[in-house]
C-alpha cells in the first residue's frame, strides 16, 4: 500500500510540474488576445480613484480593467518590461526612464496633493507653516517646535520646546517626490543637499513604509511631522499644518485648494509633464504642494484600441468621481493635452 | 505470504518487473528533486551577481566601506546596512541565546511535567507570528515603551557609554534588535530543548547520585553535553535574524549612516532591499540593492559553514568524551 501511495504522489508530483509548465507557457500566448482584460500596475495614490473607475467602465461598456495596487516604482518597472498594458505613477518619468521604457508616453490622468501632518502636544490646530520652514525642519536646522521661524508664523500662540521629529518614506514614493520637488524648488540649501526624488537621503528623521507605516510613527512621536497623500489624510483625519503658499496665504488643503493650484498652471511640459511646484504669486488660495499623478502607456500596444477607450474615458466622464475621492478634477488644458496623447497610441 | 507469494513464478515475474521500473522511477525522480534544489540555488546566486554586475564594476569592493546610499546623486555603499545587520543581529543573538537557553532548562529539568507541553507550544507559537504584525507591534506598542521607558533607563545607569548616548528613540538599533530577539528566541529555544531531552538519563542520574544539586548537575552534563546543539541552534537563530527584513525595515527607521548609539535610526542588509527595491529610481540603485543582495547571500554562507564546523567538532568531542564521561560516573 505504502509503495502505490508513493507511486501515485510521485506521479501527482510529477503531473503538477507538467500542468505548471503548461499553463504558464499557454499563458503568454493569450496574453496577446483583443478580448481578454486591460492590466495595469502602479500607484497606490490613484488607487481608490481607479477602483470606481473600474466598476463605472465596466457597468457602462462591460469591460473589464484589473489593477494592481503595487507603488510607482512598481508600475513603472511593470510597463517598462510590458508584464502590464498601462502602469500609473504619481512622479513622471526620468529621463533614464524614459529611454528604458523604449517607445511609451505618460498622460496626466488625476490631480492630487501631498500634505505635511503633524502630531505635537501643546501646539494648536492649523499650526501656520512655511516652505522654508518644513525645508529646514528636514535639513535639521530647525529642532524645536519653539523655533523662531515656527513663532514668526504663528503670532501669540504658544508653542512648546518639543523636539522636532521629521518623518520621511523610506520607501520609493511619489508622495516623496512631490514633497522633495517642492522643498526644492523653495530652498536652493535642500536642492543641493538633498535633491528631487521619489527616493532621496534625508539629512535626519525618521524613515517609515508607506502611508500607513508614516501615520503610525507621526501619531506615536510626539513632536512629529511627516508627508503622507491628501486622500490618505483626509480620510484619516490627521491634523495637518497650512502650508504657506506663493500668494502669502495659508489655504486648507483639499479639493478645492489643489484645483486652484493645477488652474495656476498652464505650461505642460516635454511628455506632458506638469510640475505644480513653483506657483506663481497670483495663483490665488493654491494649494502648494500640488501634484499631478500619469498613467504610462506604451506607444505600439495590441490592445492599443482598448487602452484608448479607457484613458479616454479616464481623463472625460471618469474624472467627476473625484472630488468624493479627494481628487481634484483635471483643467481643461490638461485634458486637451491628454486627448492629443491618446490619439498617439497604436497609431 | 510474503515467501508464498514469491515462490508463485507469476507473481514473482510481475515483481520484478515492477521492481525494476519502481527502483529506477523513484531513484531518478528523487534524483531530479535533489538536482532542483541545487539548480535553483546556483540559479539564484547566478542571477543576483548578474542583476549587481553594473555596480560590482562601477563600486568595485570599495562598495562595502563606503558609508552613503543617496538615490539622487547615485552614490551607494553598503557600510551602513553592513554594520546595520552586525549590530541588531549580534544584540538580538546576545539577548536571545541565554532566554533560550534559560526557558529550554526550565521546560526539560524544572517545570511541573503538566506544564511543560503547553509552555513550549506557546513558544512554538511564537514563531508562527507573521514577521509583519510583529513590526506593527513594533511600531505602535514596543517602539514607544523603549523610548519613553527603557532607553531612558539605559542611559541613566549607562550613559557613559557612547551606544547609550543620544536622544531616545522609538525607532533604531535597539527597538529592531528587540523585535528580532523575539523573533528568534522560539527557533533557538525549540532546538536547544530538544538538544537537552537528548541528554542520556543515567548521566543526569549519575551526576545527582554524586550529591551534584540541580544546578550544578545542569552545569556540569546538561550544558557540556549540549554543547554543539547550543551552538547550531543560535547559528540558526542569526540566519533568520541577518535575513529578516520586513519587521526590521518598519522599526529600523530607514536611515543611511552608521551610528554608535543604538538610539540612533539606522538600516540592514535585508530592509534596505525590502524598501527599495520595487521603487529604485535608476538601473545603478537597482544593481547595487543585488549587490546588497548577494553581500547578504555570502553572510549567510558564511554563517552557515562557521555553523557547520562548530557542530562538527562538538560532534566529534562529544563522542570523545562522553565515554569517559559515563566511566567516571
Amino acid at each position: 500500500v505504502t509503495k502505490r501511495l508513493l507511486s501515485v504522489g510521485l506521479a501527482l508530483a510529477l503531473s503538477i510540474a507538467v500542468a505548471a509548465c503548461g499553463s504558464s507557457s499557454s499563458g503568454s500566448e493569450s496574453s496577446g488576445g483583443s478580448g481578454s482584460p486591460l492590466v495595469g500596475a502602479g500607484s497606490t495614490l490613484v488607487a481608490p480613484l481607479m477602483s470606481k473607475w473600474q466598476s463605472d467602465y465596466a457597468s457602462k461598456t462591460e469591460e473589464t480593467v484589473t489593477y494592481g495596487a503595487i507603488g510607482s516604482g512598481g508600475g513603472i518597472d511593470q510597463i517598462t518590461s510590458r508584464t502590464v498594458d498601462f502602469g500609473a505613477s504619481d512622479a513622471p518619468l526620468t529621463e533614464e526612464q524614459f529611454e528604458e521604457a523604449n517607445g511609451v508616453e505618460q498622460i496626466p490622468w488625476a490631480l492630487s496633493g501631498t500634505v505635511p501632518a503633524y502630531n505635537v502636544e501643546g501646539a494648536p490646530e492649523g499650526l501656520k507653516l512655511s516652505g522654508e520652514v518644513l525645508a529646514d525642519v528636514y535639513l535639521g536646522k530647525i529642532t524645536s517646535w519653539d523655533d523662531p521661524a515656527i513663532a514668526k508664523l504663528n503670532p501669540g500662540a504658544s508653542l512648546p520646546s518639543t523636539k522636532v521629529t521629521p518623518v520621511y518614506r523610506s520607501d520609493g514614493s511619489g508622495d516623496t517626490f512631490a514633497f522633495t520637488n517642492y522643498l526644492s524648488t523653495i530652498s536652493p540649501e535642500f536642492k543641493s543637499k538633498v535633491g528631487t526624488s521619489t527616493q532621496v537621503k534625508f539629512s535626519t528623521g525618521v524613515g517609515a513604509e508607506k502611508n500607513d507605516g508614516v501615520s503610525a510613527a507621526i501619531s506615536q512621536t510626539d513632536g512629529a511631522i511627516g508627508y503622507v497623500g491628501l486622500a490618505y489624510a483626509l480620510q484619516n483625519e490627521l491634523s495637518m499644518p497650512l502650508i504657506e503658499n506663493s500668494a502669502g496665504e495659508f489655504p486648507e488643503p483639499g479639493v478645492k485648494s489643489v484645483e486652484a493650484a493645477a488652474d495656476a498652471v498652464s505650461k505642460i511640459g516635454p511628455n506632458n509633464e506638469i510640475s505644480l511646484a513653483d506657483l506663481p504669486a497670483s495663483a490665488k488660495g493654491a494649494y502648494p504642494i500640488s501634484t499631478y499623478t500619469y498613467v504610462i502607456v506604451p506607444l505600439e500596444s495590441s490592445k492599443a484600441e482598448q487602452l484608448r477607450k479607457f484613458i479616454t474615458y479616464a481623463i472625460g466622464p471618469g474624472q467627476e468621481y473625484g472630488p468624493d475621492l479627494d481628487f481634484a478634477p483635471l483643467p481643461k488644458q490638461v485634458a486637451a493635452a491628454g486627448e492629443k496623447a491618446i490619439a498617439k497610441i497604436g497609431s | 505470504l510474503e515467501a508464498g507469494a514469491l515462490r508463485h513464478p507469476v507473481l514473482r515475474a510481475r515483481r520484478s518487473r515492477k521492481d525494476r521500473i519502481g527502483d529506477p522511477l523513484l531513484r531518478g525522480l528523487s534524483g531530479l528533486a535533489a538536482v532542483i534544489a541545487v539548480a535553483a540555488i546556483a540559479g539564484i546566486a547566478y542571477e543576483v551577481i548578474d542583476q549587481a554586475s553594473p555596480a560590482i564594476s562601477k563600486f568595485g569592493i570599495g562598495f562595502l566601506t563606503t558609508n552613503d546610499w543617496n538615490p539622487v546623486t547615485e552614490r551607494f555603499g553598503a557600510a551602513p546596512f553592513l554594520y546595520g545587520t552586525a549590530v541588531t543581529s549580534g544584540i538580538a543573538l546576545l539577548l536571545a541565546a541565554p532566554l533560550s537557553i534559560a526557558i529550554s532548562i526550565y521546560l526539560t529539568e524544572l517545570a511541573p511535567r503538566r506544564l511543560r507541553r503547553p509552555v513550549a507550544t506557546l513558544i512554538d507559537m511564537l514563531a508562527a507570528i507573521p514577521t509583519v504584525i510583529l513590526g506593527l507591534w513594533g511600531i505602535l506598542v514596543l517602539g514607544p515603551f523603549m523610548r519613553d521607558t527603557v532607553e531612558p533607563a539605559l542611559q541613566s545607569v549607562f550613559g557613559f557609554l557612547p551606544i547609550f548616548s543620544g536622544d531616545p528613540s522609538a525607532f533604531g538599533y535597539l527597538t529592531a534588535a528587540l523585535i528580532l530577539t523575539i523573533m528568534i528566541t522560539p527557533i533557538i529555544t525549540s532546538v536547544t530543548r530538544e538538544v537537552f531531552e537528548t541528554v542520556p538519563r543515567e548521566l543526569k542520574e549519575g551526576s545527582y547520585a554524586l550529591g551534584a544539586t540541580r544546578w550544578e548537575m545542569v552545569r556540569q552534563v546538561v550544558l557540556p553535553y549540549s554543547r554543539a546543539g547550543i551552538v547550531g541552534a543560535s547559528i540558526l537563530g542569526l540566519g533568520r535574524a541577518i535575513g529578516e527584513a520586513i519587521a526590521v525595515a518598519q522599526v529600523i527607521g530607514g536611515a543611511y549612516g552608521i551610528h554608535i548609539s543604538l538610539f540612533h535610526t539606522g538600516g540592514t542588509l535585508a530592509a534596505q532591499i525590502a524598501a527599495q527595491f520595487q521603487g529604485a529610481t535608476s538601473q545603478l540603485q537597482k544593481a547595487s540593492l543585488a549587490y546588497l543582495g548577494l553581500i547578504l547571500l555570502i553572510f549567510a554562507v558564511i554563517v552557515n559553514v562557521i555553523a557547520r564546523v562548530i557542530v562538527q567538532r562538538g560532534h566529534l568531542k562529544d563522542t570523545d568524551v562522553t565515554p569517559t564521561e559515563v566511566e567516571a560516573l
